[in-house]
């Protein structure tokens, strides 16, 4: 394990930044989010859940697939190629660190999405553990401790006081850690300790949360019990179908494919979608989920029941930015509890 | 407040009682202190749940649209810009008022639990209460005192109309508090100050942090259209991509279409995931239409004709004069 003190983070910055794009949360007109780091950048460790997730770097919110122009009866179709850097993002939280893994349980599988693929390939993920949850966390509803190593992250770093501990994981990560030594120094006892205490101190605090008691393992009925409940038009009621849960949530993957119809020439992308939609889904005949309380309890149902049916892991991280963003504080906390899913 | 949780209890077991009305539409308390959220209640035993605190920020009107195609007749719950959008649900032909009773709520202006949170003061809050212009909060820590318009949401600061501008019935006298705390339109003068360059570069950034969510359109009272133009692809105006072009185009459109409707109740500022400043392009559509007609207040006086919509010979005409800011 490494460390670094945080008036040398600048330097560290600078030096990933040589050959990599660098992805921190960087605090903007008074709200937080991942961006690319420039020099100077207002860069925010203490706010734990950036307004989006860090997901847009592997599953961006539109991308296009190819370029199409027709020639008379000729039609061309020019496949997009990546020409970007490879990137580091740096500060993912444990939280969103296993949302990566559930993309990827979906993107990865056969068959395998090559945009998705690629852009995961180039990337570096260097995790930051969390040592104050806030209130609106329940990662460890979903046995995500806020101090653990997910799968899948290159380097686990854990920020204490001004000192940030650094540790590589993955080959990729001893990598971009040989790269960095000049700026790493070596941790002594002392500061092995000092982990130790807060580790065990956060997993304290996160019994203390509010939403600690809420544990999806409780719903015990089956699907279509499930899909029947009546508490879907109860809950439902005030949703005003915005979508804004769904965009802000690191696991929500659902996209739409849209031609940029230029007369001879177009594109053909793809971009997020969401299932609270009214267009969601539309087919010829129309929309398959024709009222408010479908399209809620669809996204519920992928989270809680659809896909843990298929990958045998719930499609929700507690990483809680529903529940700051909705309009109307509606949210899967209540879903669950609704549902059963609440230790006594 | 407790007074008024009462008042509103009661009115409610009444009306649903008597079947003056068949569904009452309020605040319930959410899972957190600073946390308050519509109901909707039939049944006389949940009229338990009503609450009233400084967290009932969100303007319930619109819901009307969507309830009254189930219910005859609601009872609902407004503060002042709550029933500035009811008016203009009225006038833009989206709710039959007949088939709504308006309980006026004067309203002191509500809590913002992100401006608590900046000053770390939203963990571990157990209480807190206002006393005029205090806010008195306790924490783990302890009691604390503080002004209370510094944790007031920005809406609440620029509130011209605190107390109800309708209702069947008032709740509670109107409250005196003083409104409009800041500048009316301080921050769009400072936009109109900019040269082009630096404006463009401005809104520019603005809508290129937008998600496209489509929640500020979705709360908007005034954003009644059965199908939007934006939720419909077929028409081919617009698309999902999440480019400039297509975010400008929203973002303009909206505040076009909002323009002589919207009744300023910020409601789109407030649920904006990305903190876009949405409502200092409504502003600027509320400034240039008070300084070409005159003050009009959308919203506020449902029998005075729509300053947009209602042409008469003698207005005036906006392709004589300069275009933008100064
Ligand atoms: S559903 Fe909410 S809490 Fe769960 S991962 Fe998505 S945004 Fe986070
Ligand atoms: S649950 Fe909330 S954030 Fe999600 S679509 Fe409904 S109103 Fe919007
Ligand atoms: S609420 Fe904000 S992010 Fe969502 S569409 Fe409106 S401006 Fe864009
Ligand atoms: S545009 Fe914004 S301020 Fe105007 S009525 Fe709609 S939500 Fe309210």
């Amino acid at each position: 394990m490494k460390k670094i003190t945080e008036e040398k983070l600048p330097e560290l910055y600078s030096h990933i930044s040589q050959n990599h794009d660098l992805f921190v949360p960087i605090d903007q007109d008074d709200s937080v989010n991942f961006s690319l780091w420039k020099d100077g950048a207002n860069v925010n460790f203490d706010v734990l859940k950036t307004n989006t997730s860090p997901k847009k770097y592997i599953f961006p919110q539109c991308e296009t697939f190819f370029n199409f122009k027709s020639e008379g009866k000729k039609l061309t179709i020019e496949r997009i190629k990546s020409e970007e850097k490879p990137y580091v993002v740096f500060g993912v939280r444990p939280c969103d660190a296993k949302s990566f893994r559930l993309l990827d349980n979906v993107f990865l599988s056969e068959p395998m999405d090559r945009l998705y693929e690629e852009k995961r390939n180039r990337g570096i993920i260097v995790s930051m553990g969390c040592n104050e949850p806030e209130d609106t966390c329940f990662c460890n509803s979903f046995s995500i401790l806020p101090n653990s190593i997910q799968e899948g992250v290159d380097v686990f770093t854990l920020k204490l006081g001004n000192k940030i501990f650094w540790e590589a994981i993955s080959e990729n990560g001893v990598e971009l850690t040989n790269k960095l030594s000049d700026l790493l120094d070596d941790v002594t006892e002392g500061d092995l300790k000092e982990i130790e205490i807060a580790k065990s101190q956060v997993n304290e605090k996160v019994k203390e949360l509010p939403f600690s008691n809420i544990d999806p393992n409780e719903i015990n009925r089956d699907l279509n019990e499930l899909f029947q409940s009546k508490i879907w038009d109860e809950i439902s009621k005030s949703c005003i179908g915005c979508g804004s849960c769904t965009f802000v949530c690191p696991t929500c993957h659902c996209y739409d494919i849209q031609d940029y119809d230029g007369n001879k020439s177009g594109e053909r992308y793809r971009c997020w979608d969401s299932c609270m939609y009214s267009e969601f889904t539309l087919m010829a005949h129309g929309n398959p989920r024709t009222t408010q309380k479908e399209r809620f309890r669809q996204r519920f149902m992928h989270k809680l029941v659809y896909y843990p049916n298929n990958f045998d892991e719930y499609a929700c991280v507690g990483c809680g930015r529903c529940v700051g963003k909705c309009p109307v504080n509606m949210n899967i906390t209540k879903v669950i509890r609704k549902l059963g899913g609440e230790n006594q | 407040m407790e007074e008024m949780i009462s008042k509103m209890k009661k009115i409610a077991y009444e009306d649903l009682s008597t079947k003056k009305v068949d569904r009452v539409i309020g605040f319930g308390k959410g899972d957190f202190i600073y946390e308050a959220n519509p109901i909707f209640i039939s049944n006389l035993e949940e009229v338990d749940l009503l609450v009233w605190d400084l967290f009932c920020v969100n303007n319930l009107s619109k819901y009307l649209i969507n309830e009254l195609k189930n219910y005859q007749k609601i009872g609902i719950f407004l503060k002042g810009c709550d029933s500035l959008g009811f008016n203009q649900l009225v006038k833009d032909n989206k709710v039959d008022p007949d088939n709504v009773i308006v309980y006026g709520v004067p309203c002191e202006g509500m809590i913002d639990p992100n401006k608590l949170s900046k000053k770390n003061l939203l963990k571990d809050l157990r209480y807190l209460r206002r006393v005029d212009e205090k806010l008195i909060i306790v924490t783990k820590q302890g009691e604390k005192e503080l002004i209370a318009k510094d944790y007031e949401y920005d809406k609440c600061l620029k509130c011209k109309h605190p107390n109800p501008v309708v209702y069947s019935e008032l709740l509670e006298s109107n409250t005196l508090r003083n409104s409009i705390l800041t500048d009316d339109f301080e921050e769009v003068d400072r936009i109109e100050d900019m040269n082009s360059e630096e404006r463009y570069e401005y809104w520019s950034e603005q809508f290129s942090k937008c998600i496209r969510c489509y929640a500020c359109r979705n709360i908007c009272p005034v954003c009644s259209c059965d199908k939007c133009i934006f939720d419909n692809l077929d028409i081919g105006v617009s698309g999902k991509a999440k480019v400039d072009s297509e975010d400008q185009f929203f973002h303009i459109v909206r505040a076009y279409h909002v323009a002589g409707r919207c009744v300023d109740c910020g409601e789109c500022s407030r649920v904006c995931p990305e903190s876009i400043a949405i409502d200092k392009l409504n502003r600027k559509i509320i400034k240039d239409i008070t300084e070409i007609y005159g003050e009009y207040d959308a919203g506020l006086n449902p029998s005075k004709s729509s300053v947009l919509v209602n042409y008469k010979l003698e207005d005036f005409d906006p392709f004589e004069t300069s275009k933008g800011g100064k």
